[in-house]
């Protein structure tokens, strides 16, 4: 060694302390970014200012100012997009740190999120035995006997015809029956009424599940049974069956070729409100007073009508799909945000954000009230398009899976999303597609 | 060119500054160690580097480790999994598709974001009447967001009431319910991909550019009097002088098409038709929460994507002195 390298290696050296120091620097602050393990949380419930994020627009600032006069809690809204929100959920709770205090619970992330622990038991702060009598949804976001979120609207799925289209052909317009309903559609074809009568949502995303959740459902049978077990693999079964006569739909041109890239929101509004197809089988509540007689969105105002699903000998049920609301273990004043969950899912309230009460008390794009009591009240008003049937529907409604959502969902329903998208597009056959959903089911199933 | 450190700067340079005067140098001294190292560049780079370490080193180095580890939050506890993960992963079929799908997004958009690039530039080098707007134009896709481009497109390509079909039923040339996307693997990820060069490419386009400007057009007069007709002298002035240009925007189309999200998810959702390996990533860290396999694949992206870039970079760039 020369003596003049020996600098170069001092500096090296120093240097090498200073990243050492830099790592351990960062570490460090990562774990303390992590955070502790005790969400802890302040009971405070006056003063305070409590974040709520969903993939909704705001109250009224009147009405959050009239809240905020009452409980001395302060709203700080945040609108974030679905998929945005699911991750910083996940992200929020794996690092443990502060997201918000209230946020989306999804039907479809019930089992997972009992199963985390992500969320304070809801039953904890309200009495939810009370409330589920007025809100049969609530059953939706009930994991081992806790209840993860409150329903802030009702959502279920409904069957949507536009009945002029039905008219033109001579079709049934109220077929009760699976087979009377496909007899329609063929009518509907042949008649030259429209090209492709039926609308799927064939692309390879949630809304694909969903519909082949309802069509099990009408063609009486579930998905899984309590214990995670697939209970569609036999050709005889209702899943089984319900997988064909959609992948049939698409091959015998009841179904627009095309579809196998539109999603459930596209077809509504490209399809649906446009008079481009007769029928959706799986369509949402309340598409028809906010998507199909809005003027500015649709051709086809007050034709389109809500049906009492078909199903094998007789209306079928419909399956639950809402959104509710809950409070992460991360919030820093989770007393306060039963407060507002309190007041954001009161039956009043509903009524309140569905217009009745007029539009300055509205909530913008509000489906309608998961209370029982607030949609009769609706119904009695007449504020609600189909508000009779929509009741009606609402009271039968039943979860998609009786004892909730596993909380492997998500992987099962990427599985179900994908294979019957590759179905559709003549991938692979429907007998491939079950097994290969019902082998992630069985492989997830034994995993959990 | 010889670069002076400036770490390396001493008592004997501030001396020997001109205008360095006893009260300018009052400060300075404040900031210089016992050994005469100036610590003026540290603290001004500090800032930075800090938010480097911390935003980008910090969660890389996490990465890299947690890739090693089954962390799974459906399947506590955390714990040490050695090549778990990547067997796993290689294992998974919608993990293989979306690694040959994103081979294809590659080797389609680095290549086609390359050559538009190219074209763009020699053309954007002469002046013309509206240039700037020309230039100003161009840029716009590159910056608008994934998703937002995502969106429009699907409009574009929508089967039923898209812009496509629409123009060929209207001319004609088509039945207007053509199904461009999810039906053919190779159609699909082809269109999608045109989709992410047409965001790329006017960054490329930019960068090379910047390499032609810098050509002496003395070079083309001589090769003029050589007799080189036009297409002569692009191949044997343009082309070997633009090479680190082409380099740098080949590099950049290798990063985005090889993380590519946006396009695929929006335009063709979940399907396995064109997924690409970062929908994967996505999928199986948010949505079944498995974060170890999702440290794993990004791990793999990150050193695909530090490997490719060095072929690219070995096979394209050559030092060009002017």
């Amino acid at each position: 060694m020369t003596s003049s390298t020996r600098p170069t290696r001092r500096r090296s050296w120093a240097r090498l302390r200073t990243a050492q120091l830099a790592v351990g620097l960062t570490a460090l602050a990562t774990v303390a970014a992590c955070g502790s393990d005790d969400p802890g949380g302040s009971d405070k419930t006056t003063d305070v200012t409590i974040t709520v994020a969903l993939n909704s627009e705001p109250p009224p600032q009147a009405s959050l100012d009239a809240f905020e006069r009452e409980t001395g809690i302060t709203v700080k809204w945040v609108n974030i997009d679905w998929d945005s929100l699911q991750t910083k959920i996940s992200a929020a709770a794996t690092a443990n740190t502060y997201f918000a205090d209230a946020t989306d619970v999804d039907w479809s992330r019930v089992g997972q999120l009992g199963r985390l622990g992500w969320f304070y038991p809801m039953d904890d702060y309200l009495d939810t035995d009370a409330m589920a009598a007025d809100m049969p949804q609530l059953a939706s976001f009930t994991s081992d006997g806790h209840v993860v979120g409150i329903p802030y609207d009702a959502s279920f799925m409904v069957t949507t015809i536009n009945s002029d289209l039905y008219k033109k052909a001579g079709a049934d317009a109220n077929p009760a029956t699976m087979q009377a309903y496909t007899d329609g559609l063929k009518k509907i074809k042949d008649a030259g009424v429209v090209k492709y009568p039926l609308n799927i949502p064939f692309a390879a995303a949630e809304g694909l599940s969903t519909y082949w959740y309802e069509a099990t459902e009408a063609f009486g049978g579930t998905i899984l049974d309590e214990s995670g077990a697939p209970q569609f693999t036999s050709p005889d079964s209702a899943g089984y069956r319900a997988a064909q006569w959609m992948i049939d739909a698409m091959t015998s041109g009841l179904v627009p070729p095309g579809n196998i890239n539109v999603a459930d929101s596209q077809g509504q509004q490209t399809l649906m409100a446009k008079g481009q197809v007769a029928s959706t089988f799986s369509d949402y509540s309340g598409t028809v007073g906010s998507l199909y007689n809005i003027p500015e969105s649709s051709t086809v105002v007050d034709q389109v009508t809500y049906l009492a699903t078909p199903g094998t000998d007789g209306p079928a049920a419909n399956l639950s799909n809402p959104d509710g609301i809950g409070i992460p273990k991360q919030a820093k004043y989770p007393d306060a945000a039963a407060k507002f969950i309190e007041w954001f899912t009161d039956a009043k309230q509903q009524v309140d954000f569905a217009g009745v009460n007029g539009p300055e008390k509205a909530l913008p794009a509000y489906a309608m009230p998961s209370h029982l009591s607030a949609v009769e009240e609706m119904t009695a008003k007449g504020d609600l398009v189909g508000g009779e049937v929509l009741a009606a529907m609402l009271k039968t409604s039943k979860p998609v899976f009786e004892g909730g959502a596993p909380a492997w969902y998500p992987k099962f329903s990427n599985a179900v999303y994908t294979n019957l998208h590759a179905a559709a597009t003549g991938e692979m056959s429907v007998a491939d597609a079950i097994a290969a959903i019902a082998d992630t089911a069985d492989q997830l199933a034994n995993e959990s | 060119m010889s670069q002076v450190p400036l770490m390396e700067s001493s008592e004997a340079d501030l001396a020997a500054t001109p205008a360095a005067g006893d009260g300018l140098r009052r400060p300075a001294r404040r900031l210089v160690g016992r050994r005469g190292e100036s610590w003026v560049p540290y603290v001004l780079v500090a800032p930075v580097a800090l938010f480097i370490l911390l935003l980008a080193i910090g969660p890389a180095l996490f990465t890299v480790v947690e890739a090693f580890f089954r962390v799974n939050a459906l399947d506590p506890p955390t714990r040490f999994d050695g090549l778990g993960n990547f067997r796993r992963l290689l294992d998974d079929p919608a993990v293989r598709t979306s690694i040959s799908n994103t081979a294809i997004y590659v080797v389609v958009g680095t290549l086609g974001s390359t050559l538009l690039g190219i074209a763009a530039a020699v053309v954007l080098q002469r002046p013309f009447r509206g240039r700037s707007l020309v230039i100003a134009v161009l840029i716009l896709p590159w910056a608008l967001p994934g998703v937002v481009e995502g969106i429009l497109w699907t409009g574009i390509f929508d089967p039923n009431a898209g812009l496509v079909n629409g123009l060929a039923q209207t001319t004609h040339l088509g039945s207007g319910d053509a199904v461009l996307l999810g039906q053919d693997r190779i159609q699909t990820i082809a269109l999608i991909e045109l989709v992410q060069v047409w965001q790329i490419m006017p960054l490329s386009a930019l960068l090379v550019l910047a390499g032609l400007q810098i050509i002496p057009g003395e070079l083309y007069e001589a090769a003029q009097i050589d007799g080189c007709g036009s297409w002569g002298a692009f191949r044997r002035i343009t082309l070997p002088l633009i090479r680190p240009a082409v380099a740098v925007a080949m590099v950049q189309a290798v990063i985005a098409t090889l993380n590519v999200f946006d396009q695929p998810y929006v335009l063709n959702g979940a399907s396995r038709t064109a997924s690409s390996v970062m929908m994967q990533t996505y999928f199986v860290s948010f949505q079944d929460l498995d974060f170890g396999e999702g440290y794993a694949l990004s791990l793999l992206v990150t050193v695909v994507t530090l490997l490719v870039s060095l072929a690219v970079v070995a096979g394209i760039y050559r030092k060009v002195e002017l």
